[in-house]
C-alpha cells in the first residue's frame, strides 16, 4: 500500500523528472518553475499556484534513498503551511497524511503525533523555514525516536 | 500491414454483423450503432443529415482516417486492430482498453491475454475501489467559476487503515486555458470555443488546495455506487481519453459533461448525457447522478474561508475581540490576554486566529512579512498546548447545493405600469436570482443568464421585449470585523428606457461596487455606487450615462425573500435629468419548486411620478 501510494504521488505530479531517481529529494529537477523555495507560513501560494506549478523543494536532505520520505517532501512542499498547522495542534488529517506516507502503523500515530507536536519549534525554527528544512528537521526527530527510526531508515 | 490483414477484418467484419443481427439490443443490427460503442467513440448525431460525429477533436483518438464522421469505419479499424499479432504499449488492446473489453464481450472474441505494462501500472498506481464525485461549489467571485465545477476522485480501498483520501487521484475534465488570459478571453473562448479541453489527473490534495484553500469553495464529495467492473471500465476509458483532446465549450461541452460520458461508459444505460440540453450546469449533472441513483453517500468538506468563519463565529464575543487584536497586531501571541484564559479557551484562539491570518494572506494578500512571523508566533504557541482538539468543523448544510431549486426558471405576472395594464412572460434559463428559494445557493449571490422578459400590454394589444438580459452578477457579502469583502453587480443586456417621451428597447451596461452589513442573522444592509450605460439612437446623443447609488435591506430566508430600497442615478449625458426610484420586492416560496411574487416600485424621472407593479408566480424546473 505504502509503495502505491508513494508511486501515486510521483505520477500525480507528472510534469516533474528525476535527475537521479532514488538520490535524494534535492536532486529532483522540476519542469517549469524551479528555484522558489516555499518557506512555511503564510503567503506562499500567492501567485505561484497555477497550472501545475510545483514548489522546489530545497532541502539539505543528502542522499535520501527512502521513497516514503520523498513522497512525504512533495506533500510538505504542497501542503506545508497546512502540515505546519495541524504539527502545531497535535492532530488534523495532514498529519496523517505524512503518518500514511511514511507508512507509520496505528500503535505508533500517537507517539508520532506527540513527538511532532512537541518538537514544533525544532523542526520550524523559524518563519523562515523551508520545506526542505522541515523534511530534514522531521526525519532527523524520528531517526532519534526508539519507535519511529524504523520508518525513516535509508 | 499486408493485404491479408485487410481481408482477415471484412470477413470477420461479415460474421459479425450477420451475430448482431441476431441480437435485438445491437441499435437495429448494426453494431457500430449499439449506444454503447457510440459512447465510447463519443459520437453524437448530426443535427443536419443522419450521420454521426465524434465529439473527440483529436485524429489520434481514432484508429481509422474517418473515424470522426463514421463510427462504422471506426468500429471495423478496432475491430482488425485489437485482433493484429504482437503486443505492447503501442498495440490497440493496450491503447483502447475499453473498446477492446467492449468488442470482446460483444463479438464473443477469443483474445490471448495481453500484456500492456504502461496501463497496467497506471491502473495499479490509481488502486481504484469506488469513485466519487467531487462537487465544487460555485464561487461568486469569478464570472469562470460560477456555475461550480466538478471532478472524480478515485477512491483506493478502504479496508486499509492506511488509506488517506487527500493522496487519492482525481481525474478532471478542463479547458487547457493559457495561464495569462484574462477573465474576459477567457468567457470569451470559453463559450465560443478555442479552448483545447485536456483530461488530467491529479492528486486530490492539489484539488483541495486550489478550491478549498485558494478559491474557498466548500467541496461535496458523492460516492457513486458503481461496482469494480463498472469502475475498471471508466478507468479503462479514461486511459483511451487521457490524453485526447475534446474541444471545450463553456456551457454544454464542458468539465461536467465529460464526466457524465465516464459514467455513462462504466454503467451502459445510464444516459446521463441525454439530460443535457442546451447546457451542462455542474450543480445540474449533480441533481442528474443524484436522480440516477448513482450516491451511495455524500459527503461535505468546507472550504478554508467557511471553516475560518466558523470557527471565529463559535468563539465567544470577548474572544472574538481578542482574536481580531492579535491578527492586526495589536496583541501578541503571547500576550497576558490570552495567557489569562483556560488552556482550550487558548487553543481555540490561537487556532481561529491562525487560520483567519492564513485565509488573509491568500485572500488578501497580507504581506509576508507581516503574516508570515505572526503565523510563527500562532503556531508555536499552540504547539505548546496538549490534548486539546482543533477547532470542530462546521456543520453539513441542511440542504446541498444539489438540492436547491432548480435553475431554469418560468414566470408569468400580470402588473400595471402607470395605469396600463399588462401580462409578463419572463424565460431565465440559469441560475438563481436573490429573491429565489435560498436554500442550496450563497446568500446574497445572484447570477442571471439569458433572461428575457417579454410583457403584452391589454390597452392596445401591444407586444413588448421589456428586457433581454445577457448576463446580470450580483454579490453582496457582508462585512464585519474579520472580513471586509467588497459587494458588486455588473450586468449587460436590453432594456426599455425611458426618453422623457417613450419607452424604448436600449442596449445596456451597468455595474456597481459598495458593501453590506449584517443586521440580523438573515438581514443585511447594502449600500452600493453603480454607474450606468445605455446606447440608443433615440436617445438625444445616442448614448446616455449615469452615475448613482443603490441602498437597500436585503432579508432572505426559506420561506420568503424580500429586498426594498431606494435608488438614484443622475443621467449626465443626453438626459440631464436625475432619476429616483423607491422599490420593494419580495417572493414567497412554496417548496422549492414554486415562489409567488410582488414588486413595486414608485419613479420620478422627467418631472413625473410613475408606479409600476406587478405579482405573479415563478416556477423552477
Amino acid at each position: 500500500m505504502k509503495k502505491l501510494i508513494a508511486g501515486a504521488i510521483l505520477l500525480g505530479a507528472s510534469s516533474m523528472a528525476f535527475a537521479q531517481p532514488g538520490c535524494g529529494v534535492g536532486a529532483m529537477i522540476w519542469k517549469g518553475q524551479s528555484g522558489i523555495a516555499p518557506h512555511v507560513l503564510a503567503a506562499t501560494t500567492n501567485g505561484t499556484f497555477g497550472n501545475q506549478t510545483f514548489g522546489m523543494t530545497t532541502g539539505t536532505l543528502g542522499c535520501q534513498t527512502n521513497a516514503a520520505v520523498q513522497s512525504m517532501a512533495m506533500y510538505m512542499d504542497s501542503n506545508i503551511d497546512k502540515v505546519a498547522r495541524d504539527m502545531s495542534r497535535g492532530s488534523g488529517e495532514n498529519i496523517d497524511t505524512l503518518a500514511v506516507l511514511l507508512g507509520v502503523e496505528e500503535a505508533d500515530r500517537g507517539t508520532f503525533r506527540k513527538v511532532l507536536q512537541d518538537n514544533f519549534a525544532t523542526v520550524f525554527p523559524s518563519s523562515e523555514t523551508t520545506s526542505g528544512e522541515a523534511v530534514d528537521a522531521i526525519v532527523a526527530l524520528l531517526e532519534k525516536n526508539e519507535s519511529l527510526s524504523k520508518y525513516v531508515a535509508a | 500491414m499486408g493485404y491479408s490483414l485487410r481481408i482477415g477484418p471484412a470477413l470477420i467484419w461479415l460474421a459479425l454483423t450477420a451475430t448482431a443481427h441476431a441480437d435485438p439490443d445491437a441499435g437495429a443490427g448494426q453494431p457500430y450503432l449499439d449506444p454503447a460503442w457510440l459512447m465510447l467513440g463519443h459520437y453524437h448525431p448530426d443535427t443536419l443529415g443522419d450521420g454521426y460525429t465524434s465529439q473527440a477533436d483529436d485524429p489520434a483518438f481514432f484508429l481509422s482516417k474517418n473515424g470522426k464522421h463514421s463510427p462504422a469505419s471506426e468500429l471495423e479499424a478496432t475491430l482488425s486492430a485489437i485482433q493484429r499479432p504482437g503486443g505492447g504499449d503501442n498495440h490497440a488492446r493496450c491503447r483502447y482498453p475499453a473498446r477492446t473489453a467492449w468488442l470482446q464481450q460483444e463479438f464473443d472474441l477469443s483474445l490471448a491475454p495481453m500484456d500492456c505494462p504502461a496501463y497496467g501500472e497506471w491502473k495499479e498506481t490509481l488502486n481504484t475501489k469506488t469513485v466519487t464525485l467531487v462537487f465544487a461549489a460555485s464561487y461568486l467571485n469569478s464570472p469562470s467559476s460560477m456555475f461550480g465545477h466538478t471532478f472524480l476522485r478515485l477512491d483506493p480501498p478502504q479496508e486499509d487503515e492506511e488509506t488517506n483520501l487527500l493522496l487519492a487521484s482525481t481525474i478532471s475534465y478542463a479547458a487547457d486555458a493559457a495561464a495569462h488570459d484574462s477573465e474576459i478571453l477567457f468567457a470569451y473562448k470559453g463559450i465560443f470555443g478555442g479552448y483545447p479541453g485536456i483530461t488530467t489527473i491529479q492528486p486530490y490534495y492539489e484539488k483541495i488546495r486550489l478550491y478549498s484553500d485558494i478559491e474557498h469553495r466548500d467541496l461535496w464529495e458523492y460516492t457513486l455506487n458503481l461496482n469494480q467492473e463498472e469502475v475498471d471500465l471508466m478507468l479503462a476509458h479514461a486511459w483511451e481519453i487521457r490524453d485526447r483532446n475534446f474541444d471545450y465549450y463553456f456551457f454544454d461541452e464542458n468539465c461536467a459533461y465529460r464526466l457524465l460520458a465516464l459514467i455513462d461508459v462504466a454503467r451502459p444505460g445510464t444516459n446521463l448525457l441525454d439530460e443535457v440540453g442546451t447546457h451542462a450546469i455542474p450543480s445540474d449533472t449533480v441533481r442528474w447522478v443524484v436522480d440516477k441513483d448513482l450516491i451511495s453517500s455524500v459527503h461535505y468538506r468546507p472550504s478554508a474561508a467557511t471553516s475560518v468563519a466558523y470557527s471565529l463565529s463559535s468563539l465567544p464575543d470577548s474572544q472574538q475581540t481578542l482574536a481580531a487584536a492579535v491578527a492586526n497586531g495589536y496583541v501578541s501571541a503571547d500576550a497576558d490576554e490570552l495567557k489569562r484564559l483556560t488552556a482550550s479557551e487558548r487553543a481555540h484562539v490561537l487556532d481561529a486566529t491562525y487560520d483567519y491570518v492564513r485565509y488573509q494572506s491568500e485572500a488578501e494578500g497580507w504581506p509576508r512579512d507581516i503574516a508570515a512571523p505572526l503565523s510563527h508566533e500562532l503556531l508555536q504557541e499552540r504547539s505548546t498546548i496538549e490534548n486539546v482538539p482543533p477547532p470542530e468543523t462546521p456543520p453539513e448544510p441542511a440542504i446541498r447545493d444539489d438540492q436547491g431549486h432548480d435553475t431554469f426558471r418560468l414566470s408569468l405576472a400580470g402588473g400595471q405600469l402607470d395605469h396600463r395594464e399588462f401580462t409578463q412572460l419572463t424565460l431565465r434559463p440559469a441560475y438563481h436570482d436573490i429573491l429565489d428559494p435560498p436554500e442550496g445557493y450563497r446568500s446574497g449571490a445572484q447570477l442571471q443568464f439569458l433572461r428575457l422578459d417579454a410583457r403584452y400590454y391589454t390597452d392596445n394589444d401591444e407586444l413588448q421585449l421589456e428586457q433581454l438580459t445577457g448576463v446580470e452578477i450580483r454579490s453582496l457579502s457582508p462585512r464585519n470585523q474579520f472580513f471586509s469583502p467588497l459587494s458588486w453587480q455588473v450586468g449587460f443586456g436590453g432594456r426599455r428606457t425611458d426618453t422623457g417621451t417613450e419607452r424604448v428597447l436600449a442596449p445596456y451596461l451597468e455595474g456597481g461596487a459598495g458593501g453590506s452589513w449584517q443586521l440580523a442573522p438573515k438581514t443585511q444592509l447594502f449600500a452600493i455606487a453603480t454607474a450606468d450605460l445605455e446606447i440608443d439612437d433615440d436617445l438625444r446623443r445616442g448614448y446616455d450615462a449615469a452615475s448613482g447609488a443603490d441602498i437597500g435591506l436585503l432579508h432572505q430566508n426559506n420561506q420568503f425573500s424580500l429586498m426594498a430600497g431606494a435608488k438614484t442615478k443622475a443621467w449626465i449625458v443626453s438626459s440631464q435629468h436625475r432619476q429616483y426610484q423607491a422599490y420593494a420586492k419580495a417572493s414567497w416560496h412554496i417548496g422549492r419548486e414554486f415562489s409567488l411574487f410582488a414588486e413595486f416600485t414608485r419613479e420620478d424621472h422627467y418631472d413625473r411620478y410613475e408606479s409600476k407593479w406587478q405579482t405573479g408566480l415563478h416556477a423552477y424546473f
